[in-house]
């Protein structure tokens, strides 16, 4: 593969991750990080939108005028948030229901805005393409790692299949309780700003 | 670059047209099978209020399952039944203030409600408002139309983690056991206190009473007042039929 679109696609994983490294998208990272079936549905979603707006956008470029940029970016951003929230309560009702407004919010998502206006404006469809890839790579593996952290410890689970045995849970007679605090948003900023921690301590990264 | 504002109009006009397009196209096509799940969901919703586990059940166990144990019943605001008239020829209306869905045929009002079989109870749908949003589930009583059987909800906008607990099972599950009349046979309903019941009724109230959810008063309010409202309104149906 090309260097440059290796580049491109690596970046953002996890030298400029969106969320670990511009700390952008936190507000969905948080709230439907509690199961991981959430967590990786939504990191679809985001997917298919992040790649497709920066695909139109970049295709766009030459022709949307200066003055109302950011007014196509957003239509653009926003008719493909509502299909997408379309097609989950089509195929995937029940968990379309879970992530409620959470899907409608991907409208306001920093990431795919600031890519649009950042990256696909200047860039080929090819760039735009991968470095949407990546980007939503990057903002996925994020997500899927802390809802790991959060359905085990809070739940006891993953992906709703029970991993901890039920003989040592206190109910049963054992000694273990799941941890409450992980099923809720300040767990999520816990086990975030732990991600941070681990990763600017190994990257070296220093805040200006 | 620069464009003049001819070409701006026009460019976002195509650009808007597209869009709406596409999207009216989205939405036509996937109507059909989002209503089929809204109503699967209801179906779920009612057999779930009945203490059914529908977690492990397929969409084609739910539909067998709600063909066989769940009948229709409609009722007259007097509470007698009324065999000509099927639910789903019912038009809802709803009350603005409070939520509640008020159910008409050619003007004349009545209540729609559902039977089970297995185990043998009486299902009414319920709506109001709570904070944000208007919530809308299930309530079942046993045979003895007194005794819960459990509740449920399919909608609602409230916040998660606040609010939004009242389509949890510790939530739902206080209510199973509880008694809509108190001795003397006045209708009390259920009422979700503020903090734990335990702690805050006497143990003649605890039987009407369940937990609150911390930080969601407006809420828990809200379900108090609109089951209430809900449960009156099928009171003279109920006073006939129940067992004492």
């Amino acid at each position: 593969m090309d260097k440059n679109i290796k580049a491109i696609i690596s970046d953002p994983m996890v030298d400029n991750n969106p969320i670990t490294k511009q700390i952008l998208g936190i507000c969905s990272a948080l709230a439907v990080t509690v199961k991981m079936e959430q967590a990786v549905v939504m990191s679809l979603a985001l997917a298919f939108v992040l790649i497709c707006s920066n695909v139109i956008i970049s295709l766009l470029r030459k022709n949307i005028p200066g003055k109302i940029r950011i007014i196509v970016q957003l239509t653009v951003i926003a008719s493909l948030v509502i299909l997408i929230d379309e097609l989950l309560k089509a195929y995937l009702y029940d968990i379309s229901k879970q992530l409620s407004v959470f899907v409608a919010l991907i409208i306001t998502n920093c990431i795919i805005m600031g890519r649009a206006e950042a990256f696909a404006m200047q860039n080929n469809i090819k760039d735009a393409m991968y470095d949407g890839l990546g980007n939503a790579v990057g903002y996925g593996a994020i997500l899927i790692i802390v809802s790991i952290f959060r359905e085990l410890l809070g739940s006891g689970t993953l992906f709703n299949y029970s991993v901890i045995p039920s003989s040592i849970y206190l109910e049963n007679g054992g000694w273990y309780v799941n941890n409450g605090l992980m099923l809720l948003a300040p767990g999520a900023f816990i086990i975030l700003g732990l991600i941070v921690w681990v990763q600017r301590s190994y990257t070296k990264y220093v805040e200006d | 670059m620069q464009h003049n504002n001819l070409y701006t109009f026009r460019f976002i006009s195509i650009i808007t047209l597209v869009a709406s397009l596409l999207l009216a196209l989205a939405s036509t096509q996937l109507k059909e099978l989002q209503e089929f799940n809204i109503d699967l969901d209801k179906k779920k919703n009612i057999l779930k209020c009945i203490g059914i586990d529908v977690a492990i059940m397929t969409p084609d166990m739910i539909i067998d399952e709600y063909e066989s144990n769940i009948s229709n019943i409609t009722l007259n605001t007097n509470g007698d039944v009324v065999t000509n008239i099927e639910n789903k020829n019912l038009k809802s209306v709803q009350n603005k203030s409070t939520g509640q869905i008020q159910y008409y045929l050619d003007n004349i009002e009545y209540l729609p409600a559902y039977k089970a079989s297995n185990p043998e109870s009486f299902i009414i749908p319920i709506a109001g408002k709570g904070l944000w949003s208007t919530l809308f589930g299930y309530f079942a009583l046993e045979k003895d139309l007194n005794t819960v059987k459990g509740i449920s909800f399919y909608k609602h906008g409230e916040t998660p983690g606040l609010g939004g607990e009242v389509e949890k099972k510790w939530f739902q599950d206080n209510f199973i056991g509880k008694k809509i009349f108190n001795s003397s046979a006045e209708l009390i309903s259920i009422k979700v206190v503020k903090g734990k019941a335990g702690d805050v009724l006497s143990s003649d109230a605890l039987i009407h009473g369940v937990d609150g959810i911390s930080g969601a008063t407006i809420t828990s309010r809200g379900v108090s007042e609109f089951l209430k409202n809900d449960l009156l309104r099928y009171e003279p149906y109920i006073n006939r039929n129940k067992s004492n």
